[in-house]
This record gives structure tokens, sequence and C-alpha cells, in this order.
């Protein structure tokens, strides 16, 4: 059970899945620009707004969550000045967690009836899993060792990611459920 | 909260090119770049990004805060990476290294390599990011979707990075007024709540409406796209792209540079070279 996502409509690219994609890329770019320390570490910040990506995975499916993490990363790096490519990589790391957001609860996890643990369930393995592309620092060079790429890379944003994934996903679902009956979609 | 898109290179010499040649220019120097670990090509690399940047007229004082940030996150990289690989920068042994001295309590050495290192990050980083201001600044908005659609993305997915920046302001704006409106409630952003969980809770009156809103409101678009029969043929665009002869050769001069590149990195030409002065500070 993933929304009125099924393995048949999965794949299918309407005007509404571009009109999604756009402003759940846009909304990740607009609200990424929000993020706090996380008490007690040096360089993990919490960042609200990545549970855009896996929200928009669970609910619109899995290209409309490899859109928004891709392009809402690489945008929100553009705004900054950063770039655009520079840490491409990143980009498509954050596309693949939105990816993985949307088919999980397709394949792997269709057998959880609770919308609210399903919805924790896939966004956490979404993270855990999307965000290993990151370990392509090593090919790049942007970290030098397998210990920099795990310890300042890998593990920060997965904690912090994790974090707001885990809480924010269900409360976005929980909120767009009702009113996604309401409007008959 | 300023985070729209600003087409600060308005009229520059860059900005008259074909946007593709923005986004291509800065594809193929990342590939490039990032095979280089010797700072003397890499400086040579570093002034070719920045006459780049240059070009694009892009003026300083608008993104001082973007260079900030940017010089903020290359310093966090830098750093990281020379005090967690310590030793084993780019495959040096530890007994090969120049050292002067050690960070305390970390006990990780500083060496020639590694000041080396950190300032080849430092040209890498800077020069992508010269690369990227442009891509970011002198694109005209409007330029955006046909650009990525010439480069042979499907057009509903270049339609979609299109509208994506389109999107943008707006959102921007319905951040703040939520913001505004929540404050008035008696909400106070700035407030920190009780461990990462109470942080995080606390943003939740701002990102659920904030979203919601977005989702609902764009049943208008999506209904107008549909009535206009959205994705049914293939997609013409209103401005037309033509890369001129400046253009091409823009692009070839990058891909020349990728492919000298290329033949002195699989030549081994490119590894981290320690200059001569840097060894004789540690007295070695």
């Amino acid at each position: 059970m993933s929304m009125s996502m099924t393995r048949d409509n999965l794949w299918e690219v309407t005007s509404r899945t571009i009109v999604y994609a756009a402003i759940g890329a846009a909304l990740y770019a607009v609200l990424v620009q929000f993020s706090f320390l996380l008490p007690g570490t040096a360089n993990v910040s919490l960042r609200p707004g990545f549970a855009i990506v896996t929200f928009f995975g669970v609910a619109f499916g899995p290209i409309v969550g490899l859109f928004t993490g891709l392009v809402g990363n690489a945008i929100g790096d553009q705004i900054s000045g950063w770039g655009l490519l520079t840490s491409w990589n990143w980009s498509v790391a954050n596309g693949l967690v939105g990816l993985l957001a949307g088919l999980l609860p397709v394949y792997l996890l269709s057998g959880i009836s609770n919308k609210i643990v399903m919805a924790a369930a896939a966004a956490a393995i979404a993270v855990i899993v999307g965000f290993l592309f990151v370990f392509t620092d090593l090919i790049i060079g942007t970290a030098d060792t397998f210990d920099t790429a795990l310890s300042a890379n890998y593990l920060p944003v997965v904690i912090s990611n994790l974090i707001s994934a885990v809480i924010l996903t269900p409360i976005l679902v929980l909120v767009w459920e009702p009113i996604k009956e309401q409007m008959g979609r | 909260m300023n985070i729209t898109p600003r087409y600060l290179g308005r009229g520059s010499w860059l900005s008259g090119r074909d946007p593709r040649v923005l986004i291509l220019s800065l594809a193929i120097y990342v590939f490039a770049v990032i095979q280089v670990w010797d700072i003397r090509i890499l400086a040579v690399m570093w002034l070719i990004a920045f006459t780049y940047y240059r070009t694009a007229g892009i003026p300083f004082r608008a993104v001082r805060l973007n260079w900030g940030y940017v010089l903020f996150f290359v310093t966090f990289v830098v750093l990281a990476n020379t005090i967690i690989t310590g030793g084993e920068l780019r495959g040096a042994r530890l007994e090969e290294l120049h050292i002067y001295g050690r960070v305390p309590l970390l006990n990780t050495p500083i060496s020639a390599e590694s000041v080396t290192y950190a300032i080849a990050q430092l040209l890498r980083f800077t020069s992508m990011a010269a690369l990227g201001f442009p891509l970011a600044f002198a694109i005209a908005p409007g330029d955006i979707g046909p650009a990525f659609a010439r480069l042979g993305i499907p057009d509903k997915f270049a339609y979609a990075v299109e509208m994506t920046f389109r999107f943008i302001p707006s959102l921007a704006a319905d951040v703040r007024t939520t913001i505004d409106a929540q404050r008035i409630r008696g909400y106070d952003w700035e407030r920190a709540g009780r461990g990462p969980v109470g942080k995080l809770t606390r943003t939740v009156p701002i990102m659920v409406p904030v979203t919601i809103n977005a989702i609902v409101g764009a049943e208008d678009t999506i209904d107008a796209m549909d009535l206009r029969g959205f994705g049914t043929g293939r997609r013409s665009w209103l401005r037309q792209l033509a890369m001129g002869r400046v253009d091409r050769l823009v692009i070839g001069a990058f891909l020349v540079l990728f492919a000298v590149i290329t033949v002195l990195s699989f030549s081994g030409l490119t590894r981290l070279w320690t200059p001569p002065f840097l060894i004789s500070l540690a007295g070695g």
C-alpha cells in the first residue's frame, strides 16, 4: 500500500507527476535553507526540509521522489552559489532517497497496513540506503579515505536526515491523507 | 531570506552565450578538475575558472554572502579531510611526510603534504564554484527549460525543471507569509525546542501548511496543463536556442582542457606535488 500508488501506475509520467515533482523540488530547495546544529555535535545540522524528499516519494511515487531529491538539492546548491553540479553525487544521493521512498511502500513494505509506520520505515530505509551513494566522494576525491567518507560525510548526513525524515514524513502523511481523500485523489 | 534566483549577470558577455554553454562548460570542467591534485595544474585551472567567472559580470556585493557560504563549506571539507585522513593523504605513507607538528589531542600530523593537499582542495572547490556561479546568476530564468530540453533531457522533465525555478519565488513568499501568520498566533521560530525532536516539531507549524497548501494549490496548474493538452505531443518552446561560433569555441576549449587533463592524469602527471619550499620549512 502506498497511498494511491500501485505497481501499474508507478512509472506513469502525467501532468500531475510533473507538477508535483516541480513543487517538491522547489519546496525542498526553499525549506532546506532552514537548518540548525544538532546539540552535542560539531558538524551535524538538522534540516527539516529534507523530509520533503521522503514525503513526496512516499505520497506521489518514485519519479516524483527522485526528481524532488535530485533537482531540489541541485537547485538548493545553485541558489546558495555552491553550483548545480559541484556536488552532483550528493544530488544523485538525494534523488535515490526519494526514489527508494517511492518504491519501498509498493514493494518491500507493502505488508504494513499502518500508513504512519509504513511512511517512517520507508523514509528510514531510503535514507540509510540512498545516501550510500555519497561514498562516490572516494572516487571524486572529496573524501580521501573510507574513514573520512564515513565519519565526515555519510554518518553526519544519515543521522541528521534520518531524524528529520522519520519524524516529519509520518506527520506530513498524516495531514495529507484526509485531504487527499477529500480531494478525491 | 532571499532565495529567489537572481539574474545578476544580465547583459554580460557570458549571459549572451547560449545557456547550454554554461551548463556544458561546468560539467566538463568538473570532470576535468576532479582528476587533478597537482597544485601547479590546479592553479592554471583556477585562473581559467576565474577568468570565465569574470565574463559573467556578477557584482561581488550581490554574491558576497554566497561566496562566504562557499568558503565556509570548503574550509570545513578541507579541515575534515586533512584532520581525519592525517598521514594517509593521497596514499602517502606516514614515514614519507615532512611533518611540521601535530594537532593537539588528535595527534594528526600537519605536514608539507597535508598543507599542499589542503591548498589543492581549496583550488578545486573554489574553481568549481566559480563556474557554478554563472549558471546560478547569468542564465535568464526563461532559458533554463529550453536549455535542458535541447541538451537531450525529455521535454516533460525539462519543463519540470523550468517549473521548479518558477515555483521557488512564490513558495519562498508562502514560507514568509506562513511564518508571519504563525507569529501572530504566538509561534516563535527563533525559540529553541527541547532536544532534536523538540526542535524538529517546532518546524511543523511552518512545514505542514506550506507543503499542503503548495500541493492543493497545484491543482490549478495541473488543470491548466491538462486543458492545454500537456504531454500529448512533442513540446515546442517559445525561446529558440541557436549555438553560435563563439559558443562552440567555448565548449571546444573546455573539451580540449578535459582531454589534456585526462591524458596527463593517465600519464600520472596530476598527482599531489609538494612545493620544495614547503618541504624545506619542515627541515627536510
